[in-house]
């Protein structure tokens, strides 16, 4: 039946290739008229965003969050497309968009391991500081040290103090995102500051450190806050400290390290936005402004406040000498 | 019984009239990229997230719904029609659904693919109704040696799949593991086997690239050496006695059915596993037990239900890591659950209670796409069958740009495609001289949760094997361990009984 | 092509188990790159899996080639030509037509490498008629375009062909309606004719 349809349609061959080349040469009119009237930037095709890391982890949850407010009001005439490149740790997204200098449809969703990848691999040969065009951040999220309600060998903690003292020779198992990650960096600052040791199990992500934990596989753990959020309202697990100078209302029951005495223990990582290096002005001035659209997006306010992090803003060249 | 109710109530959501339209296009999307080497729900599913903003959530889960479970169908239409697993829950639908194509049967294996989804899909959903929240506590205490002897297992049971060349398969498993741990090493943070330093091993050798490569153009390869380009792909014929022998031929399929739903269903609720690992095991279980098992790999549609089924069954039975744990067992449920948390939905143990809607609204939508797709793909089977009809000389550039496309879509990079190239060569080339490819295949998917699982669980033991032996701290693990040591034992006895017991 | 036949299947055997040893041996020096030690004290070094996995496979190899010399396997024996010349000649020219598609699809981009290769396979192992293979070569690129970018926002590489395909993007994401015309003429002009094709010509 279709088939006796589409042959009444298309029964002369030489007609459709007329129509073909008709389309084929207005598509290419269209082309050279629209090259020639660029002036302020505005994309020209699909926006990639590049995630250096794996689906479901923070980082793509707020890069998906951003292409979902971006699409749904319109914010820009192209669609953003998320890619994860998640080989690695971020070397092979970093790579990618290093080579890409001077393109202006691409951008990458940072995490801390801009920072910590170029330097334990530095085969790589990325400059962190050159080859990239920072945008902006506009969030940051913090690590609290996370033990399981039931845990075995940490029955009877109740504060960051006792846990502490129990951590102190007792051979404790950390659950972690991966070695030379900044969970084990951060274990391995606390070691130093705390003199307790502990065994650090890599897991892939942040969601399978928090199951392991409540699983009871390892006895303690950094998360950040969403990563155990679903477990600490179910009352599976507890965070003792919470690496900020201040509470934070998402977790009003746990104290900062500022308060139990432990400045030190803070602990920023961020998600912030970059483009490639050798882009125009214009093209940054746009994603920039892009960027600070979505930021004062009542929905992302909103989603990322209940989610415990940090709303902070920061533009341009501003946010790599935070970090 | 409350949970029926909500049940029941999720599946009359999905008959509105917005939702319905949407399940069926869904549904169609779902097959469709399902069918399509190398694009999986995870693409289907990726569309999605946009959408999600315009409908209610509702709508958004069932249309996300009906395209996961469609791609799960299609994934075998490819397997069957053109040898190329569309998904890698599809592989080993491969090795009987193919040749099934090939004798001219491809009718039996599609029909046998869409049933077994379908029986695969609906005993899954009736045990995760029954069971959710105690299956939430296994999978819960489903740690890192319990997955190493899952996946131990899972090698345990495809012991009888290489040829007769001992060395040649075991090369063929050692390859594949070896490839599967290019990139970057999880316990220790340090790329391992970056050739040349180019960066597009970092993200290691995806399972795709070898297995398009392998049976996308290492096939078609193959078949232009046998054929001379002349011989169409294979006959066929569509009337009526063949529908009826299709469907005979599913009544001996019926072990197949149970081991691939209920296997299908527990492997997929373990957080590391999901649908892969659980269609090899199915398959390799159900050939071990058949009575028949010398003719799996040479078409017998129980070869094709196992996995079809198994891989249906545990696509809903992964629901459950993902809604109580928060896990995603795949890259599809990984964007699903980003989706929830845009939602406002906080995946976790108390989702159950306080989101009961959510949840059961996802079953129920996940059941009544189960049937839809069902009906859709059997309407469609003789328009998938045209593809047998089409001249090799056209069908192969058109199955070369799939693979191409299907290569470079996942990763992004032109390097795997490079990849790809190169495996179909060689294993073309390894494939004309008795070395078996469909252990490298197995390898490269199970070989990383293997390693992983297996070094988490020695830094845990301090270096010890015991751990994965011990029944007082960890009974599962123990359990299972000697279950595969017992599969692994048994075909290797085999002769040996058959020799003193028969002789004398 | 004497070469070709000269090429037995024995011969193919050795060559191949030969560079698969050589192979083994090269990833398990790659491994060594790693640490491949494991001890109680000091958890698997990131090599010690590869490098042992490859030695298993450079063992393999070696009991292959021994059962070579000793012509214990089938292939050992077998004299007849690895493959044939006529074979030979179209499975060359395919895996070569494939990587020039590859290297193509760097620099011209995806879709128009595409038309080029389609129309020279099919010219070469098709009887088909020349506006058959025009009509085809070009249609299937531009379904593959709107099967991945437009439906599935998955950006395909383009290379130096880029610019040309900015109005079109336009035209699909601009707000104006002029965006679904487009896709109705290209929907309804050309898939069709292709299914035409598909319909006419090769179901009998």
């Amino acid at each position: 039946m279709l088939i006796i349809i589409l042959n009444l349609i298309g029964g002369n061959n030489m007609t459709i290739i007329k129509k073909l080349a008709l389309v084929v040469v207005s598509l290419s009119l269209v082309a050279v008229s629209s090259i020639s009237s660029a002036k302020p930037f505005s994309p020209k095709k699909p926006i990639e965003l590049i995630i250096p890391a794996g689906q479901g982890g923070g980082a793509d949850e707020i890069a998906r969050l951003v292409q979902g407010v971006i699409e749904k009001n319109d914010y820009a005439s192209k669609p953003v497309i998320p890619i994860n490149k998640k080989g690695g740790s971020g070397g092979e997204a970093m790579t990618y968009v290093k080579k890409k200098a001077g393109d202006e449809h691409t951008l990458i969703i940072t995490l801390n391991n801009v920072l910590t990848t170029p330097v334990n691999q530095p085969e790589l040969g990325i400059d962190f500081f050159n080859d990239f065009t920072p945008l902006a951040r506009l969030i940051t999220d913090t690590f609290l040290v996370w033990i399981a309600t039931e845990g075995k060998n940490t029955q009877g903690v109740e504060t960051f103090d006792d846990f502490i003292a129990l951590a102190r020779g007792n051979g404790l198992v950390m659950g972690g995102t991966g070695s030379m990650s900044e969970d084990e960096l951060l274990l391995g600052m606390m070691r130093g500051q705390f003199g307790f040791d502990a065994k650090y199990v890599p897991y892939d992500g942040g969601g399978a450190v928090a199951k392991g934990l409540v699983g009871g596989e390892s006895d303690f753990t950094l998360n950040n806050p969403s990563e155990q959020m679903g477990f600490y309202q179910s009352g599976d697990s507890k965070a003792l400290v919470m690496m900020t100078p201040e509470r934070n209302p998402a977790f009003p029951d746990v104290p900062s390290s500022y308060e139990l005495g432990y400045p030190d223990l803070e602990y920023y990582m961020m998600r912030a936005f970059m483009a490639p290096a050798g882009v125009d002005a214009e093209v940054e001035k746009y994603y920039t402004g892009l960027l600070h659209t979505v930021y004062h997006d009542d929905e992302f306010q909103t989603f990322n406040i209940d989610d415990g992090k940090l709303m902070s803003w920061l533009e341009g060249y501003g946010f790599k000498r935070i970090s | 019984m409350e949970t029926f109710a909500l049940l029941l109530q999720g599946m009359a959501t999905s008959f509105e009239l917005l939702n319905l339209g949407l399940l069926i296009f869904g549904c169609l999307i779902g097959l469709f990229v399902g069918a399509m080497p190398g694009l999986g729900s995870v693409n289907g599913v990726a569309i999605l997230i946009p959408i999600t903003f315009i409908v209610p959530p509702t709508a958004a889960i069932i249309f996300l719904a009906a395209v996961y479970y469609g791609a799960m169908y299609g994934g075998a239409i490819s397997s069957v029609m053109l040898g190329i697993p569309g998904a890698s829950t599809a592989v080993a639908t491969v090795f009987d659904g193919r040749p099934l194509a090939v004798k001219g049967e491809a009718m039996t294996a599609l029909t046998a693919a869409a049933v077994g989804s379908f029986v695969g899909g609906t005993v899954s959903v009736i045990l995760f109704t029954l069971f959710a929240p105690p299956l939430a506590e296994v999978a819960l205490r489903f740690n890192a040696p319990e997955t190493f002897a899952l996946m131990v297992m899972a090698f345990a049971t495809f012991v009888g799949l290489g040829g007769d060349d001992i060395p040649k398969t075991i090369f063929s498993i050692l390859i594949g593991l070896v490839l599967s741990t290019i990139g970057l090493d999880l316990i220790t943070g340090k790329p391992r086997l970056i050739f040349f330093g180019i960066p597009g091993f970092l993200h290691g050798i995806n399972f795709l690239v070898l297995a398009i490569g392998i049976y996308g153009i290492g096939e078609m390869l193959w078949t232009l050496e046998e054929t001379k380009g002349k011989v169409q792909m294979s006959k066929l014929s569509v009337n009526m006695k063949e529908v009826g022998r299709a469907f005979s031929a599913l009544k001996k399929t019926i072990m197949a059915m149970n081991i691939g739903s209920f296997l299908g269903f527990f492997v997929g609720i373990l957080p590391a596993a999901g649908a892969t690992p659980a269609s090899l095991m199915s398959y390799g279980i159900t050939k071990q037990l058949s009575r028949n098992s010398k003719e799996f790999g040479s078409g017998v549609p129980a070869g094709v239900v196992a996995p079809e089924c198994a891989n249906n069954s545990a696509s809903t039975g992964s629901m459950l890591p993902m809604l109580t744990l928060g896990i995603p067992g795949s890259p599809t449920t990984a964007i699903l659950l980003g989706g929830m948390i845009l939602w406002g939905l906080t995946p976790g143990p108390l989702l159950f209670t306080q989101q009961p809607e959510f949840v059961w609204g996802l079953i129920g939508s996940l059941y009544i796409a189960n049937f839809f797709t069902l009906v859709l793909n059997i309407a469609l089977i003789p328009a998938f069958l045209m593809v047998l009809r089409i001249p090799f000389a056209i069908l192969a550039p058109v199955i070369f740009v799939l693979c191409v496309t299907g290569g470079y879509a996942p990763t992004q990079s032109l390097h795997d495609v490079w990849l790809m190239l190169l495996f179909g060569f060689g294993g073309y080339m390894l494939r004309k001289l008795d070395y078996p490819v469909a252990p490298a295949v197995l390898s490269i998917v199970l070989g990383p949760l293997a390693e992983k699982a297996m070094r988490q669980s020695l830094i845990l033991s301090d270096g010890s094997m015991g751990i994965f032996f011990d029944f007082s701290s960890k009974p599962i693990a123990a359990v299972i361990m000697y279950i595969a040591i017992v599969l692994l034992i048994m075909p290797a006895f085999g002769p040996i009984y058959r020799k003193f017991f028969k002789k004398a | 092509m004497s070469i070709v036949t000269k090429f037995t299947v024995r011969r193919a055997e050795i060559t191949v188990a030969v560079v698969l040893a050589l192979c083994s041996l090269a990833l398990m020096y790659k491994s060594a790159q790693n640490r491949i030690t494991w001890s109680a004290e000091e958890n698997m070094g990131a090599g010690f899996l590869p490098f042992y996995l490859s030695l298993g496979m450079f063992i393999c190899t070696v009991i292959t080639i021994t059962k070579f010399i000793l012509k214990k396997s089938p292939q050992s024996t077998n004299n007849e030509p690895f493959i044939d010349a006529v074979a030979f000649k179209f499975v060359s020219v395919t895996i070569i037509s494939l990587v020039v598609l590859v290297f193509a699809i760097g620099y011209l981009g995806i879709y128009f490498s595409l038309i080029f290769f389609l129309a020279f396979y099919l010219r070469y192992f098709s009887e088909k008629s020349n506006s058959f293979i025009l009509n085809f070569s070009i249609t299937t690129p531009i379904l593959t375009f709107l099967f991945f970018e437009w439906l599935l926002k998955i950006p395909l590489p383009q290379g130096i062909s880029e610019p040309l395909f900015y109005p079109v993007y336009d035209v699909m994401y601009g707000s104006s309606s002029l965006f679904m015309i487009w896709i109705y003429i290209i929907v309804t002009v050309l898939s069709p004719s292709a299914l035409v094709f598909l319909a006419n010509r090769f179901i009998k």
